[in-house]
Formats: structure tokens, sequence, C-alpha cells
């Protein structure tokens, strides 16, 4: 989970992703972004983030991120 | 107000019957709204009602069945293979309900308009008597529809069981006309299925309150603008220079008044039966940006575009490709992030209506989305270097501005009646300045008087007043809280303004909306 976080905070220097936990709910995350971090993930893991994974509650924090990168693999 | 007083009908009923007969008030009362508006209508609804909600029957059985199955195996190979069958399975009953629903939009919405462009090449002899039936509200029911078969498909929620529970949805007489477009899970929640819905004072005072603001907007704001917007649009040629500019920036006003105040109506409405619609404006004239505009003007639409064109088309094989092709990494993430935009875009220029203006409205817009993207670094690179303060209150009115300017340009493609009624505007726009046409003396030709331009004014005034309180606070939770006094003084000036300002009489339709023709 650190590598991801790491990644994360290189692509995405304005946020705090050490304690945010709503990254969407409150507009942190845009529709672009996320799609970005998909690609990200892709890459990073070697999983494929199907159409069931694109929803606000996977991407709220690194943690919810990380839990779908378990699922997928 | 046939509208408002069928509501005071069926909301009657709806709190007399007992909780478990509720949602078949709400049913009738929807079947009735519909069958008023057109029988011939009922058809093609009940095709998309029907084919949407047993095909997300049929996946949501197959779901089931994997579960069964995957908790059977441990062999990871095996699992694989049961998640590709059932798969595969529930695709065939995805695609063959999503290509009904989708294939009477295009049958009814857009066939002549096929037609039309055929005849330039080939001639077509029946298309003078050729006439199309255009259900009220398919472009909304549809996507509502597909939105919750999607849903099931992709196994975010778990498919309805009850036709009624899917119909009373589908058919929701506040919102099927004009949206908002609902997602089936957040309405579901809030009807009464468990338990009766019981009449509530406030609820009544607070819902009536907010559409009792949309009438305000439509029939105080809108309908008086639309006649100065339609005197100048629909005569455009008579014109040239300022007033043109004068009218586009009266029509995007007019619009916003016009579909937000539908939308409160509708809200406030639905409010009364307990039943919060989505909300689908947040004072989109205050947005810096381009993207900004379109996350606070028609949110439903926007998050519907989002979660079913915009993701799809973003993580698909065909856009991963250009990541990977391109030298530089940026350029191919710049081609990856367009394609869905201009994708996104030419279809919900398409789906506001069957015309070339509306494909060149999209087009306009896909290109500004476009240039955001390609020149994001260039931009911040140019703010940065000029030390540009842009956290500022009149930095933040530059971007207002801005995005206000080019929303207007692309309100003329909007309003003209054809794609080339709109070059012509553009063209007329920068002949000169036309400003014998702005005079006082002029403004009989617009269908206003003095006192009338006037009190469009204090209106937008009074519009513009509210929207910014509205950013900071809730001003139905406001007054609320104020002296019953004030609170129905306050209510009363609305009642009377709406009365005796609002525009009716014949020539005047106040039922008629804009956003209804889509």
């Amino acid at each position: 989970m650190d590598e991801l976080k790491q990644a994360l905070k290189e692509a995405f220097p304005n946020i705090d992703f050490d304690h945010e936990e709503h990254l969407v709910d409150d507009g942190l995350l845009d529709s672009m972004s996320i799609v970005n971090i998909v690609s990200m993930i892709e890459d990073m893991f070697d999983v494929t983030v199907t159409m069931e994974y694109i929803q606000p509650m996977y991407f709220q924090s690194v943690q919810s991120m990380w839990e779908m990168i378990q699922e997928l693999s | 107000m046939s509208f408002l007083l069928f509501a005071a009908v069926v909301l009657a009923a709806y709190y007399l019957v007992p909780g478990k007969c509720q949602k078949y008030v709400l049913l009738i009362g929807n079947m009735v709204f519909y069958a008023v508006a057109g029988i011939e209508y009922i058809p093609f609804l009940a095709v998309t009602l029907l084919s949407t909600f047993y095909a997300a029957k049929a996946i949501g059985s197959i779901y089931v069945k994997e579960a069964a199955l995957l908790s059977d195996c441990s062999d990871p190979a095996q699992k694989k293979q049961v998640k590709a069958q059932s798969k595969a399975k529930a695709k065939k009953y995805m695609l063959l309900a999503l290509g009904i629903s989708v294939a009477l939009l295009v049958i009814c919405k857009y066939s002549l308009f096929i037609l039309k462009n055929v005849n330039k090449l080939v001639v077509l002899p029946f298309l003078d008597t050729f006439q199309m039936i255009v259900p009220l509200g398919v472009s909304f029911y549809t996507f509502m529809a597909i939105g919750y078969l999607l849903d099931i498909y992709w196994k975010r929620y778990q498919a309805e069981q009850s036709l009624v529970t899917y119909a009373v949805f589908l058919t929701y007489f506040p919102h099927v006309v004009q949206g908002p477009i609902d997602r089936f899970h957040e309405f579901k929640s809030q009807l009464p299925l468990q338990k009766k819905i019981v009449f509530q004072s406030d609820r009544l005072v607070k819902g009536a309150q907010l559409a009792l603001w949309g009438l305000f907007k439509k029939l105080v704001i809108a309908d008086r603008l639309g006649i100065f917007v339609s005197s100048v649009y629909d005569n455009y040629q008579d014109y040239y220079g300022v007033i043109l500019v004068i009218a586009t920036v009266l029509y995007s006003i007019q619009i916003y008044a016009d579909f937000s105040g539908c939308i409160d109506i509708v809200s406030g409405v639905s409010e009364m039966f307990g039943i919060r619609l989505k909300k689908n404006f947040n004072h989109p004239y205050f947005s810096k940006t381009m993207p900004e505009f379109w996350r606070r003007w028609h949110i439903s639409l926007g998050e519907w575009f989002k979660d079913y064109i915009y993701y799809p088309v973003s993580i698909s094989s065909f856009v991963r490709k250009f990541k990977k092709k391109p030298k530089k990494k940026e350029h191919g993430e710049m081609i990856a992030s367009s394609i869905p935009a201009i994708v996104v875009w030419l279809i919900t220029g398409i789906w506001h209506g069957a015309a070339w203006n509306y494909v060149a409205w999209g087009i306009f817009h896909a290109t500004l989305i476009v240039l955001g993207i390609v020149f994001d670094r260039m931009n911040q690179k140019i703010i940065e270097r000029l030390h540009i303060k842009n956290n500022c209150f009149s930095w933040r009115l530059w971007q207002m501005s801005r995005t206000f300017v080019l929303c207007c340009i692309g309100r003329v493609f909007f309003r003209a009646a054809s794609f080339n009624a709109s070059v012509g505007i553009f063209q007329l726009m920068f002949s000169g300045l036309g400003l014998h046409f702005v005079t006082p003396g002029a403004l009989p030709n617009y269908g206003l008087d003095w006192a009338n331009l006037f009190l469009a004014v204090v209106a937008i005034i009074v519009l513009w007043v509210v929207d910014m309180l509205q950013e900071h606070m809730n001003i139905r939770e406001k007054l609320a809280e104020q002296q019953w006094l004030f609170r129905w003084v306050i209510v009363l000036a609305g009642v009377f303004a709406v009365l005796i300002f609002g525009i009716y009489g014949p020539g005047y339709d106040a039922s008629s909306f804009i956003y209804e023709q889509f």
C-alpha cells in the first residue's frame, strides 16, 4: 500500500493521501483523476480495473483503493 | 397550473390511503399523467420499461447462480471460468435491452433528422407525409432505464424484483418530462415500501416554497425574457451588432431560469410526497471553468454521462492503446483524456436535439474541454511566470466572466433555429455595432415596455442575490428559523409576485418549458 500511496502523492502533490478519506465526495478527485489513477493501478499492479469497480466507494481513500486492488488480484 | 392541481389530487390520495397502497397511488397517478399527455406514447414507454426490467432481472438471476457456483469451487481457474461464463450470458441480456431502448430513442427522436439528411442524397418521396411520434420525456426515461440496466450488469446493485416499484420509478410524473435523471436505487430507498410515508405539514410547506421559487423563476423571469429573446432570434436577419449580444446574454439567463425553475417546481412537488429528486443545479453561472460549469448545470445528466459513457470509454481497450502508442507519455495521456470528452460531448449535443446546431454546440464544448486538457500545463506555467494571484476576488471574477462568455457563445448554437441560422447570427453579431437597435425608441420592437424591462432587471437581481446566498447557506432552513410573520410575508410576496408579475394570457404557455422538447 505504501507503494501506491507514494505514487499517488507524486501524481497529485496537492492532496493529503495520509489523512483524506473522502477523496471523491470532497471533490479532490474528479473523473479525469480517477481515470488516471485507474491507469496507474493497472500499470503498477498488473490488474485490470473493470466497470464494476469504477465507483466512488473504491476511490475515497488509499485504503479503499488498496482493498480494490486486493480484490482484483 | 394544471400540473400543480393534478399533483394536489394525487397528493391527497397518497396521504389518505394505507401505507401499502401508496406506491399504487403513485403508479396510477403516473399512468394518468402520461396518458393525458398522449395515450399513443404509452407503448413506447412500456417497451423500454419491460425490456430493461426483465433483462435486469435475468442478469440478477445469472449473478445469483454465479455466486452459488463460486462458493462451491476453490480452484482459481475454475472460478475465473464461472465468472467469464456468467458475464457472457449477462452481456447478452444487457445488449438486448440496451439495443431495444436505444433503438426506440433513435427511431422516435432521430428518424426524421436521419431521413431528411438521406433525402439530400437520395430523394425520399414519402418524406413530406412522414410523421414520427416523440413520446413525452423519451430522452429522460430512456437514460434512467439504461442507467438502471447498466448498474445491475456492473454488479453495483441487485436487480429489482417488483415491476410495480420499477414502474413507479421510471414513470414518476415529477421527473418523467424534464428530469432530473434519477437513479433507481437512490429513488427506491425513499419510496413507501416498508412503512407509510405519513403526512407532515413541514414537508408540504418546504416543498411548496421550492415550487413557488421555481414558478417565480419560470413565470416572472424566463417567460418575460423569452419575449425579448424570441423577437430578436426569430427575426435575426433584421438585426446586427450589440442587440444580438444582448439577446444571447438574456437567453442564457432565460434558459437557466426556465430549466432550474422547472426543476424547482417538480422537486418541490416531489418533496411533498417525501421523495427528494436528484439535485440538478448548483448556481452554474458562478463557475470559474467550463468543466466546473458542467458539474453545476444539469448535474444529473452530467453524472449520467460520466458514469455510463465517460468511464466506459476512458477505460476501454481502444482508448488505453493511445496511452501506450505515442513516444511522449504526456501526449498519449492527452489523447486518451480527449477521446472520451469528445465522445461525451458529441452524444450530449445529439441528445439535446436532432439537428446540426446541437451537434455544433456539442463540438464547441468538446473543443473547449480538449483545449483545456491540452493547454492545462502551459496555462499553469503562464500563471506562475507572470506571478498572477489566482486566489483573489478579481481573478475569480475574471474566470467567472470568461466562463459565462464562453457559455453564451455556445448558447447561440443552442437557441438558433438551425445551424445556418447560428452561423448567420454570429456573422451579424460582428457586422457593426447597431447602436440604434438599443435606443429607448426601439424597445417596443422587442415586445417589452419599460415597466416590464425594469421588472425583468429587478427579478434577475433577486435571482442573483438568492443564488449568492445559496452558495453559503440553505435559505429554506434559514427561513424556517424565522418568526412566522416574517416567513409569511416572504411567502406571500412570492405568491403575489408570481400572480401579478408572471407572464400569462393568450400567446403564452406557462406549462411550456425549454427542456421539455429534449
